[in-house]
């Protein structure tokens, strides 16, 4: 019996041991910079650190590879693209000092700006672009945001190993197989029908051998350059030409006139990563600060995964040097990120909406809550393709078909109501396309909300009024989450209140929705959905999202070929007004259609110590408000906590 | 005795299976997938989708799904042949691209010992937790035991009581204000894990459960030994209380005791979700509620595996820890 207490204060001590020091297999030393927390100079009440709480540790940190946002705000500390974005969400000369198109826009040119360096004092030139580009598209990498670059010459076949161009055409006999094999795979009617028509696509392209593969790859329209136009020196020891200093020049040939894609280029798809890190480190390269040397404002100098990450000033950085070190933390608990705020312990975090009672009820509070609109704006689509079914088992076309309808549901939607009751005014209400503060922002929309014009324009229609639409039993079909159950409910209220529509709540399963929602012959007669600004221009929230041949417009059933010509236009136009003029007579035509309730934009919420000086916010700095001009703010590390 | 465990280790195999088997269906038919498609995001461009589900073998129906996972399987992209569950492998991540899942939850960061992985932060956790629960929980039940029915008695049933009874984030929030907050003592952020302080408050709001549990296991057991005839005799012999107590009353008070200690420390390893995100602790539990939000199917599965496996091994050696400190107990051959 003795063995029993023997084992159990054994286990005690053993425990205590572990949780202090680690245990014994070796002493741990810390694999970066050792010393980077800053502690306060005499006179000072606190260091001259940035405390930002990023809530959930990433999964993925590498350029080519990443996608969310907590990923990307690392990426974009400490690296840069040759554009980057200002506070206006202009697209200003980022790594490159200039760039320019040719005549029809299917050529794109960047100078690099002289004597660029990596923050290691290592040579950045055209090369290391190169490199990530073609990284980007390379199939091997495995990127989610891959297809972002598909402007480029030969980039969407080597990503799909689909080329017109190879000549081992996919047969008949072989289409079919692939398409008996997606068959077997699908559980449902509606994947069936999808793998005969990706086999039916398939039919008669034509499917590259490796070796085809391999010269697209070495094709694809990514070149780089002397300012003179002469080749790039290879050195003959590494094979490569990142040591050629005059190597500053790096031209994209473009398979279609694309006079935005400079701006695809500011985004984080084509950080410099170096080959060399990438090639060392292996395939978790990306977890240690030493193998992400980069080119942007701060240097990542510790990173404890789901701690803590540590950033400080990168002095060989080109432009203006922030004047602080920044530090991430990732506390996914929003109540405990919350208390660490009010405690002092963190200078930024995101507030949630359980803690606005707390945040409206203290004056010092809500004087620190920053509230400002987000890169997304929701919608209320209406189905307009779909056949859809009545109580009594008989079919009808969409009502939205007709334009009244569609204005009445528009002008009847309370966006004011919904901010403030749904979102608990942590999103802003907003009656148009594009969202503030994104270039192609126009406040200018025929679709406020407006009961009495709804009601008219209801009894204009070919209904004649709430009766008739009522006969046909609508449904209000949703995905049942508790979320979106409050959402539809909401909707449905709305409409009964402001058009004396009756609309019934019908859940379904999730990823039936998700389904249903992707094909046009059953997209729902109303369906919430969004969309986020991938890049500040108008061609991605114009172009991608309504064009007819999109998905997105395809599934929804709406076609406007009169926008489609239009936006065609723009998306080659080389002139910056007259694009801007062109995208803003889309934008005016599409919400003269009205296919879908302009509802409201996201809002970014955070609230920010008053020490924290000089920040700038944007729509699409939804990491932390001022990620996109960390050069203005300042710390007043002399200031106490009121 | 050897064959018995024998036999029950060889157990363990049909219940992996089985777990495996039921984690599998229950994850395919959860809705959405890894590079799926919210509404409020980009959508990943069919080709690149396709590559990714061909690498990752999600282009196979599904029989031919769970084999691979188990079994063996050639993954159609790299055309290497690869072993899965069966070879200790669990599979790539599908959101930390080139990890492992094993690599994820086992290994530690470069030039780190085992301890620095998430599965020793989690052991380590629990093993903490554990010494917190039996320090605070035996003595709080023997107090109560000896002064029945008394305000200290009524104190541990409290105590014991709330135990049970609160939920362990509401007392971690809780605790976090009145420390953090109000009294100022501890720091909410977490500067280092390898400073002991910060220990204290994740391992007491993760072991009260249990040291309630052993507080009541304790009371009882001693209530029902102070009863017994050597108890008895051992006082009418004049012994000392304090003998009695330790040496008679105590160590057959314990012996339930120390059989759920095995059980009680794989609860605190793979129940330790909710704390380990409150307190953005770098274990097995916040990896793997972040895959659950990040549907990373492979990392849960891989996850519940692996958690599947320590509650068995701990049932196991329950039985074990029987036959060595009660030798009144004989397993059937």
């Amino acid at each position: 019996m003795r063995k029993l207490f023997a084992i159990l204060s054994l286990l005690v001590i053993a425990s205590m041991a572990l949780a202090a020091c680690g245990g014994g297999g070796g002493a741990p030393e810390p694999t970066q910079a050792p010393e980077a927390t800053a502690a306060p100079e005499p006179g000072e009440v606190r260091a001259n650190v940035l405390r930002i709480n990023l809530g959930t540790y990433p999964d993925i940190i590498d350029p080519q590879v990443s996608s969310f946002v907590n990923e990307i705000a690392h990426l974009k500390l400490f690296y840069e693209g040759l554009t980057k974005f200002n506070e206006k969400l202009e697209t200003v000369p980022g790594a490159a000092e200039s760039w320019e198109y040719n005549d029809d826009a299917t050529q794109l040119t960047f100078h690099l700006r002289d004597g660029l360096t990596y923050s290691d004092g290592s040579l950045l030139n055209a090369e290391r672009f190169a490199y990530s580009i073609r990284r980007n598209i390379n199939p091997a990498t495995g990127g989610e945001y891959a297809s972002i670059t598909d402007e480029i010459l030969n980039a969407s076949e080597w990503r799909s190993g689909v080329a017109s161009t190879c000549d081992s055409v996919v047969t008949a006999q072989e289409a079919y197989d692939t398409a008996k094999a997606a068959s077997d795979a699908a559980p449902t009617d509606t994947a069936l029908a999808e793998a005969t028509a990706a086999a039916e696509a398939l039919l008669g392209q034509a499917v590259c051998t490796e070796e085809e593969i391999a010269a697209i790859a070495e094709s694809i329209g990514v070149k780089t350059s002397h300012a003179d136009g002469s080749d790039c020196a290879v050195n003959a020891d590494t094979g490569n030409a990142y040591d050629d200093a005059d190597c500053n020049t790096l031209t994209l040939t473009l398979a279609k006139p694309a006079p935005y894609f400079h701006t695809i280029m500011g985004i984080w798809v084509a950080f410099p990563a170096k080959q060399e890190s990438i090639e060392e480190g292996g395939k978790v390269w990306w977890t240690s600060p030493v193998f992400q040397i980069g080119n942007g404002p701060f240097i990542w100098t510790v990173g404890e995964p789901f701690v803590r990450g540590y950033f400080t000033p990168n002095a060989n950085y080109w432009g203006d040097k922030p004047s602080y070190d920044l530090e991430y933390r990732y506390i996914t608990d929003s109540a405990v990120a919350f208390q660490a705020y009010r405690n002092g312990e963190l200078d930024i975090v995101a507030s949630a909406a359980e803690d606005l009672p707390t945040i409206e009820a203290d004056p010092n509070l809500t004087a620190q809550h920053m509230l400002y609109p987000g890169a997304c704006t929701i919608l209320i689509k209406f189905g307009l393709a779909a056949k859809y079914t009545a109580p009594d088992g008989s079919t009808y076309d969409s009502p939205f078909l007709d334009k009244k309808v569609r204005e009445a549901f528009a002008l009847a939607f309370d966006a004011e109501s919904y901010s403030r009751d749904v979102n608990g005014g942590l999103s802003t209400p907003t009656w148009t396309w594009i969202p503030p503060g994104f270039p192609g922002y126009d406040p200018e929309s025929p679709l406020r909300f407006d009961s009495e014009a709804a009601r008219a324009a209801l009894a204009e229609s070919t209904y004649g009024g709430p009766e008739a639409l009522n006969a046909l039993g609508l449904k209000l079909t949703f995905g049942d989450t508790p979320r979106n159950r409050l959402h539809s409910e909401w909707l449905v209220a709305n409409y009964k209140e402001h058009l004396g529509v009756e609309i019934a709540l019908d859940p379904i399963e999730t990823t039936t929705f998700t389904a249903i929602t992707k094909d046009p012959a059953t997209f729902p007669l109303l369906a919430r959905q969004s969309w986020c600004a991938d890049y500040p221009d108008q061609q991605n929230w114009l172009s991608v999202y309504w064009k007819s041949t999109t998905s997105f417009a395809n599934r929804q059933g709406y076609e406007n070929l009169e926008f489609d010509a239009l936006i065609d236009q723009a998306d080659v136009e080389l002139d910056p007004a007259k694009r801007t003029d062109l995208y803003a007579q889309a934008q005016q035509l599409l919400l003269d259609d009205i296919p879908s309730a302009f509802g409201y934009n996201t809002a970014n919420h955070y609230l920010v110590q008053p020490w924290v000086k000089g920040i700038v916010t944007t729509p699409q700095d939804s990491d932390w408000p001022g990620s996109f001009s960390v050069h203005t703010i300042t710390i007043d590390t002399r200031m106490s906590a009121p | 005795m050897v064959a018995y465990f024998l036999r029950r280790i060889l157990w363990l195999i049909p219940v992996l299976f089985t777990v495996s088997l039921i984690t599998f269906i229950i994850m395919r038919s959860a809705p959405g997938g890894p590079w799926d498609t919210d509404a409020e995001r980009r959508q990943v461009d069919a080709a690149t989708l396709k590559s990714l589900e061909a690498y990752y073998g999600l282009d196979k129906p599904m029989w031919r799904q769970f084999v691979a996972y188990v079994f063996v399987d050639k993954n159609s992209v790299t055309r290497e042949w690869v072993c899965g569950l069966i070879c200790g492998n669990l599979g790539p991540s599908y959101r930390q691209h080139g990890r492992t899942v094993q690599s994820i939850l086992f290994d530690p960061p470069p030039k780190e010992s085992f301890w620095q992985s998430r599965f020793g932060y989690s052991l380590r956790l629990g093993l903490t937790a554990l010494s917190f629960a039996v320090i605070f929980g035996i003595p709080i039940g023997v107090v109560a035991a000896l002064k029945q029915n008394t305000l200290w008695d009524y104190i541990g049933l409290f105590i014991a009581t709330s135990g049970i009874s609160v939920p362990s984030f509401v007392l971690a929030i809780f605790l976090i204000i009145i420390f953090g907050s109000w009294l100022g003592w501890i720091d909410i952020i977490v500067d280092s894990w390898r400073e002991i302080k910060y220990w204290i408050m994740p391992a007491m709001v993760l072991g009260f459960g249990t040291m309630a549990f052993t507080a009541r296991l304790t009371r009882s057991a001693m209530l029902e030994v102070m009863r017994q005839d050597y108890v008895r005799t051992a006082r009418a012999k004049g012994l000392a209380e304090r003998v009695v107590v330790f040496r008679h009353m105590l160590k057959n008070a314990l012996i339930p005791v120390v059989t759920i200690l095995g059980p009680a420390l794989a609860a605190l390893v793979t129940g330790s979700f909710i704390i380990e995100t409150m307190f953005s602790f770098p274990g097995m539990g916040g990896a793997y509620v972040q895959a659950i939000r990040q549907r990373d199917y492979s990392m849960i599965m891989g996850t519940t595996v692996i958690y599947a496996l320590l509650v068995a091994v701990a049932n196991l050696s329950v039985d074990l820890a029987y036959v060595l400190i009660d030798p009144r107990i004989r397993l059937e051959e």
